[in-house]
């Protein structure tokens, strides 16, 4: 493919550590299920037969994936309307939104979920180019604050409200009716 | 008779106001989610899942098949209206629709995808009606061998068939296996793949695979290369009363007709869902059509046709789904697993055990179609500013929900956790063209095809043979075979003739942008043929002319009052 401005060895290299691991996992199924504990009496069919047949189709088509790549077929680019195929990969802001989805668990304990997920909003716009950051962080907070009343409050999702807003706890329980 | 009256019944719960109410949500939702770019079918009803937990099962089910049906409603919208390549110039439908919106019949376009998808979704459903509860009478007999054979169709059509490459679709299949295989083993009560984890011990829930590979590993791809700058839309103009010309409406009624005839058989066996039935009613239109020259060039035909047959595939899909249990798209395994979530498991049994619930949710297909058609048509205005939502606030609400999608699973922020390593494997999976549907199917179907398997072998003592000697099991691998090698044959001719569309259009600019557009990656030099991009490119053109002559003569009869159906000479082969 003549138009693709990406250095196709770094592609390629990706596809066949993936394929690789494929064949990794497929390899990692069939040890695994010489590892199951089959019980004494009983079923013909015990619980190792499917794992055997998973591993054989992963192995068998990690194996071919791998030698279509080493022949120089890569696979096809997924295409989606946001995507712009020709850009290079921005590994940085893969990160950060990783990070934000980090930051995201870790929070929803300490300060409840409406304020963890505003932060996760604000966070991701901001990480994909919003213009303010603080914005950003404010419609999460109200698009937060809504499914917290919609379904904490008029569904009954049990979304916990953290210490920060614990004050808010008796309005959605009276919304709970 | 008694299946009218069952369905009467249906109709008098899914017309209470209550469940219309919720049949307006699912479908408002569906369509506003399906509408927002990035955003397909099986992603719109996984992210939505969740937030159908806590209503009781007849309403959730309506609620989602509003959802269902307007997920795919909205889809059309973007692909018309958006200016990027991308997604929209892949699909044969998009193809015409937004070819369509850039000479300024954007709204023709809308109008008829709207109006077809209502057609083929309305005869579709009075097809599942009366197909449905027959198939399910005879599936009763079917042995548990016979669900292994039907169950290897399915994963084979959707393993090998779907997508570009068979054997990344097969791997794909394979890891949705095997995350299907983790957890306790329901007959030994054997851990299995757990590593001793407490939260694996339970197996995976679908609803984190599914939501962490559509909108997380989605995000995470075009987060990776974002297109920046302002989003390019097309506008469309006039008011939606004369949307389409009498000329447009006697294009349009016969390729939505065949659209539906063609996509419902399609639908209904497990052989590669909607992309194929898309495919078929796009070739089948050009080659019926008068107006050969302007497909790829924005013909209404185009546009019509596979639009009615995208969903009347949607809707024909639920016929193995209901009676047989078995899904045959990602967004089927994803509705089986709404349903399982309710302890209902779909199969024979259900229209018996749950025929209350299954007429009203058949009722509310019907219902559901009559509320998109009313909120596509003159509403189309409002979806289309949805078009136009900043993407960072896009997918920081895409992000947003799955979070709170998977959070809502059992309240443990562990499964956020899971959520993000499966949104980095849908992230690889995607950048490096491994479909990601066989995944959900394999992790849905998987557990089950186990099962009937064992049963199967548990019935004959271990006898393997057992497996294809029922007639019906024996009958499925057949077609099975017959799938494959059609299929193979249908694959190859569709990526040539979409290549070949596009080529002969490059062709206008420059030789070699044509001659790109057909190298296959690993073709060697000699293995493009620029006297396909020409066939295409002359064949065009000889329409034309022909279509100037027949035209003369049409206007000169129809001015003398007579049809203006004539068929040009040498027309249609």
């Amino acid at each position: 493919m003549a138009q693709t401005v990406r250095p196709a060895a770094a592609q390629r290299i990706g596809e066949v550590v993936f394929a690789a691991l494929a064949l990794g996992l497929g390899l990692f199924v069939l040890i695994g299920a010489g590892a199951i504990r089959v019980p004494g009496a009983g079923s013909t069919v015990g619980p190792r037969v499917f794992p055997y047949l998973v591993s054989i189709i992963l192995i068998a088509s990690a194996a071919m994936v791998l030698v279509d790549l080493l022949r120089g077929r890569l696979g096809p680019q997924e295409e989606s309307e946001d995507a712009d195929p020709t850009a290079k990969t921005d590994w940085i802001t893969l990160a950060k939104l990783a990070a934000f989805v980090v930051a995201h668990i870790a929070l929803i304990p300490l300060l409840g979920w409406p304020i963890a997920a505003a932060i996760l909003f604000g966070g991701v716009a901001w990480s994909l180019g919003a213009k303010k950051w603080w914005v950003a962080l404010l419609v999460g907070f109200a698009l937060s604050l809504t499914v917290q009343v919609v379904f904490g409050g008029l569904l009954g999702l049990s979304l916990p409200l953290g210490p920060l807003l614990g004050f808010l706890e008796p309005l959605f329980t009276l919304l709970r009716g | 008779m008694e299946n009218i009256e069952l369905l009467m019944e249906g109709f008098a719960t899914a017309l209470q106001w209550e469940y219309l109410i919720y049949a307006f949500l699912g479908v408002l939702v569906g369509t506003a989610v399906g509408v927002l770019p990035g955003i397909g079918p099986a992603m719109t009803v996984a992210l939505l899942l969740p937030l159908t937990y806590t209503l009781d099962p007849t309403a959730a089910l309506i609620t989602f098949a509003g959802i269902y049906y307007g997920g795919m409603y909205g889809g059309s919208t973007t692909s018309i209206l958006l200016n990027t390549p991308g997604e929209s110039a892949s699909i044969v439908t998009a193809l015409e629709g937004n070819k369509m919106a850039k000479l300024g019949r954007g709204a023709a376009a809308l109008a008829t995808a709207a109006l077809g998808s209502f057609v083929a979704g309305t005869v579709a459903t009075i097809g599942l009606t009366l197909l449905a509860p027959t198939i399910a009478k005879l599936a009763v007999n079917l042995a548990p061998a016979d669900y292994v054979a039907l169950m290897v169709i399915a994963f084979i059509t959707v393993g090998a068939l779907l997508g570009s490459s068979v054997w990344r679709g097969l791997t794909s299949l394979g890891i949705g296996l095997f995350l299907g295989l983790v957890g306790t083993e329901i007959l030994s009560g054997q851990q299995r793949y757990t590593f001793g984890l407490l939260p694996l011990a339970d197996g995976i829930d679908v609803v984190l695979v599914a939501v962490g590979l559509f909108a997380v590993g989605e995000t995470f791809y075009v987060a990776s290369r974002m297109r920046h700058g302002p989003v390019s839309l097309i506008p469309i103009t006039k008011g939606w009363r004369n949307w389409m010309t009498r000329e447009d409406w006697r294009r349009s009624w016969k390729p939505w007709l065949r659209g539906t005839a063609i996509g419902f058989p399609i639908g209904t066996i497990p052989a590669g869902g909607a992309d194929v039935a898309t495919f078929l009613s796009y070739a089948a239109e050009k080659k019926l059509s008068r107006h050969k020259h302007e497909f790829g060039r924005g013909a209404i035909e185009g546009v019509a046709g596979p639009e009615s047959a995208n969903n009347a595939a949607a809707a024909g899909v639920l016929v193995p789904l209901l009676t047989l249990g078995l899904p045959t798209t990602a967004t089927a395994a994803i509705i089986l697993s709404a349903f399982q979530s309710y302890g209902i498991q779909p199969g024979p049994q259900l229209f018996q055990n749950q025929s209350g619930l299954v007429w009203a949710l058949i009722a509310s297909l019907y219902i559901g179609n009559v509320m998109l058609l009313v909120l596509n048509l003159p509403l189309v205005g409002i979806w289309v500013k949805l078009l136009q939502i900043p993407r960072p606030y896009l997918y920081a609400g895409i992000l947003t929900f799955a979070a709170l999608g998977a959070f809502a699973v059992n309240f443990s922020t562990v499964d956020i956790v899971i959520l993000l390593i499966v949104g980095v494997l849908g992230y690889f999976l995607r950048r490096f063209g491994y479909p990601v549907a066989p995944l959900v199917i394999g992790l849905i179907l998987g557990p089950m095809a186990e099962a009937q398997l064992r049963r199967a072998l548990q019935l004959s003592q271990g006898d393997l043979t057992a497996l294809v000697t029922r007639p019906f099991a024996l009958a499925c691998y057949v077609s099975l075979a017959v799938i494959i090698l059609l299929g193979l044959w249908l694959k190859r001719r569709q990526s040539r003739l979409e290549r070949a569309l596009e080529s002969a259009l490059e062709a206008e600019t420059s030789v070699s942008a044509a001659v790109d557009h057909m190298w296959e990656p690993g073709d060697r030099p000699t293995d493009v043929h620029t006297t396909e991009i020409e066939a295409i490119r002359v064949e065009q053109e000889q329409e034309q002319e022909r279509e100037q002559r027949a035209d003369a003569a049409g206007r000169a009869t129809s001015r003398r009052g007579s049809r203006g159906e004539k068929r040009p000479p040498g027309g249609p082969r």
